[in-house]
């Protein structure tokens, strides 16, 4: 499994990649942001099983913030990463169309998975006998108005639950093409962004929901945690050789305030879960203000979150930690590094296992969907990285495929090169 | 114990006597979903003083759909329930519902109530359209925080009532989410919620009630039961916050 890692081999002009595990490519890919992303993608998969115990376990549970804050802030990350080094290679014009590519992909991903939804609802009201709910609760509004509910869910206005990370991400990917030269003056790029993210909150815009309200998650507020992503994962050239992403210096006192950040979280969720009658001690004011923090506009404490998370995980965690190179930890970077597929396929496993918890959700079954549903996500990682490895392995040819690597710097840009070209052309 | 029931019997409030309870439940529930945590001063006094009104609002589901008739459905059924227990009570229950009401629009139906005749205590059932519809939580938590505000400034007690569980509802809504949001919001006014989600699922996990799971031709016999149990529930939830209100504990079921 661990050949098929990047970053973890030295990374040849060719393209091949050389046999061992020698720490050669350590200098270029950021195995923590594969790693962290990895494990975001599970908790998605299991958050998104409602009724699995598993559940009780993922990040939601103890702090403000959960999966979807990671993985957004990690997406950011990753096309930061990428489409700033096509941006810098190829220029604006081929960088926007290649994200255009991928936003086609996750597109086409999304209809497919809307299917699958639809789908399962119509298998599952029969396997229950829940005509009656479809009815009652007008859960079918696909029974009811198909060609509309169809155009509806082409345009994006129709987002059945848990079908609405992929249409965020896309917004988001689509937000990233007018904003990527910003990309070089980050100050500039989270300027805006946060800017429009306080108007956004202020006048509460949202996309537009066909079934009443906003998109659950709102991409004009969330593009903050993205292009905080973006920007912390963008490496600018220097002198023609690409340096380090950029990180926000270690300082006790930014530690300390994190740690207060993540604690309160902490504690918050953790009265609203066990003992929430000590809220009408809180005064009223308060209180209220603690009810408020939603998810779909992206509150700022979910926010402030997700963000003393990453820093203090960021510190916490060496770039060369030696774990992130060990047995444990390679389904999960193995994961991150193939997000795309993965992603998709947690979307589909999930209706699997909703339909096998709905089935029976005791603890043989719960340890079964658990087990067969990490398996799965490995191996779906696993091949994705395979086809990857063996596409530029045997056919790094200009053509098709990956475009040609830079020839300027040394070893350790070329890694970067490497990892950074965009994704979209083989783990779709 | 005898002392206590003795008391509550003088009063003339007794809903149900804790022993007599126990035995005719005809769903075992755990302990922790029958308690109030919460006081309902406005229903104590008001049982007190021997007259009792009831504002019972929601969606669909207070109406009994799929029930044998509207005297089945569990506003209903409560109302008999505390009829039966308490004969002298001069009680009024008044049940609103439509279906597919927003918590907005029964936040409305309450004002307009409220505004008219004052209710003692407002069940509001809620939740449901949000989740199904997958409508913004923060919209319902609004009306939530504005229609609780306006009935406790008012001297009225409420109780929240969540969704109904369904593993088809599990699967296809998010539905927890917005059973969160609705739990934590009644916490920040004191007001009790019958956590009917948590108590259908406990029935239909220890096999006493599983609507998903009845037979065609049962499917009537199950909803009945259903809502005796939830009447029943709910009466037990109301017996615990008026006791809480007198600074008693309250008679566990």
């Amino acid at each position: 499994m661990r050949q098929l890692i990047r970053g973890l081999q030295p990374v040849g002009p060719g393209g091949t990649a050389g046999g061992g595990t020698t720490g050669g490519g350590a200098g270029g890919r950021d195995l923590r942001a594969d790693v962290f992303r990895g494990i975001a993608l599970w908790f998605i998969l299991i958050d998104h099983m409602p009724g699995n115990r598993l559940g009780g376990l993922t990040l939601r549970n103890i702090a403000l913030c959960d999966a979807t804050e990671g993985f957004v802030l990690l997406a950011g990350y990753a096309a930061g990463l990428a489409y700033g080094a096509t941006l810098d290679r190829r220029g604006w014009v081929f960088a926007a169309a290649a994200l255009l590519r991928r936003v086609g992909t996750l597109y086409v991903a999304h209809i497919f998975l809307f299917v699958v939804f639809t789908a399962q609802v119509g298998y599952s009201a029969a396997a229950l006998e829940s005509f009656a709910y479809l009815d009652e609760l007008h859960l079918d509004v696909f029974g009811e108005q198909p060609y509309l509910a169809l155009l509806q869910a082409l345009l994006l206005r129709f987002q059945p639950a848990f079908l609405d990370i992929l249409p965020l991400y896309i917004v988001l990917l689509l937000l990233l093409v007018p904003m990527l030269p910003l990309l070089r003056r980050p100050g500039l790029l989270i300027a805006a962004s946060g800017g429009a993210y306080v108007l956004v909150r202020l006048l509460g815009v949202n996309l537009p929901n066909w079934t009443g309200g906003g998109w659950f998650f709102n991409p004009l507020a969330w593009q903050l945690l993205f292009f905080t992503g973006a920007a912390l994962g963008y490496a600018p050239l220097r002198h023609g050789r690409r340096g380090p992403a950029p990180a926000v210096p270690f300082h006790p006192w930014l530690a300390v305030v994190a740690a207060l950040v993540l604690a309160i979280g902490c504690a918050i969720v953790l009265i609203g879960d066990y003992n929430e009658q000590w809220l009408a001690e809180l005064p009223s004011g308060l209180a209220e203000l603690l009810t408020g923090i939603d998810k779909t506009g992206l509150h700022p404490f979910r926010l402030i979150s997700i963000l003393a998370l990453a820093y203090l995980l960021g510190h916490a965690v060496p770039r060369g930690a030696h774990w992130l190179r060990g047995r444990l930890a390679a389904p999960f970077v193995l994961m991150g590094q193939q997000g795309l597929p993965v992603f998709c396929a947690g979307i589909f496993l999930a209706f699997l296992g909703r339909l096998a918890l709905e089935m029976d959700d005791r603890w043989p079954m719960q340890a079964v969907v658990n087990l067969a549903g990490l398996a799965a996500l490995v191996s779906i990682g696993l091949v994705a990285a395979w086809y990857r490895h063996r596409e530029r392995g045997e056919a790094p040819r200009p053509t098709h495929g990956p475009p040609p690597h830079a020839r300027a710097g040394g070893p350790a840009p070329q890694a970067i090169l490497q990892a950074a070209t965009p994704s979209s052309t083989t783990s779709s | 114990m005898i002392v206590v029931r003795r008391i509550l019997l003088l009063l003339g409030v007794v809903l149900a006597p804790a022993a007599v309870l126990g035995a005719n439940l005809s769903c075992e529930s755990p302990p922790e979903l029958l308690q109030a945590s919460a006081a309902l001063p406005a229903t104590a006094k008001a049982a007190s003083a021997g007259r009792l009104r009831i504002l019972v609002v929601g969606g669909a589901s207070v109406l009994g759909p799929g029930t044998s008739g509207p005297a089945a459905a569990w506003p209903a059924r409560l109302e008999a329930l505390i009829r039966a227990r308490s004969p002298a009570l001069k009680l009024e229950v008044v049940t609103r519902g439509a279906r597919g009401l927003t918590t907005a629009e029964t936040g409305a139906i309450i004002a307009g109530e409220m505004a008219s005749n004052r209710p003692d205590l407002v069940l509001w059932q809620t939740g449901t359209v949000e989740a199904v519809r997958g409508l913004d939580v923060d919209e319902m938590v609004e009306a939530l925080n504005a229609g609780l505000g306006r009935i406790i400034t008012a001297g009225t007690d409420a109780v929240l009532i969540d969704h109904q569980f369904s593993r088809f509802l599990r699967a296809n809504a998010n539905v927890e989410t917005y059973l969160d949001a609705l739990r934590l919001v009644a916490a920040v006014h004191g007001v009790p919620v019958l956590r009917r989600w948590d108590l259908m699922r406990h029935w239909a996990d220890t096999d006493q009630l599983d609507m998903e799971r009845a037979e065609r031709n049962d499917r009537l016999t199950v909803t009945d039961r259903l809502n005796d149990c939830l009447a029943r529930a709910m009466q037990a939830l109301l017996r615990d916050g008026v006791a809480e209100a007198r600074g008693r504990p309250g008679p566990r079921p």
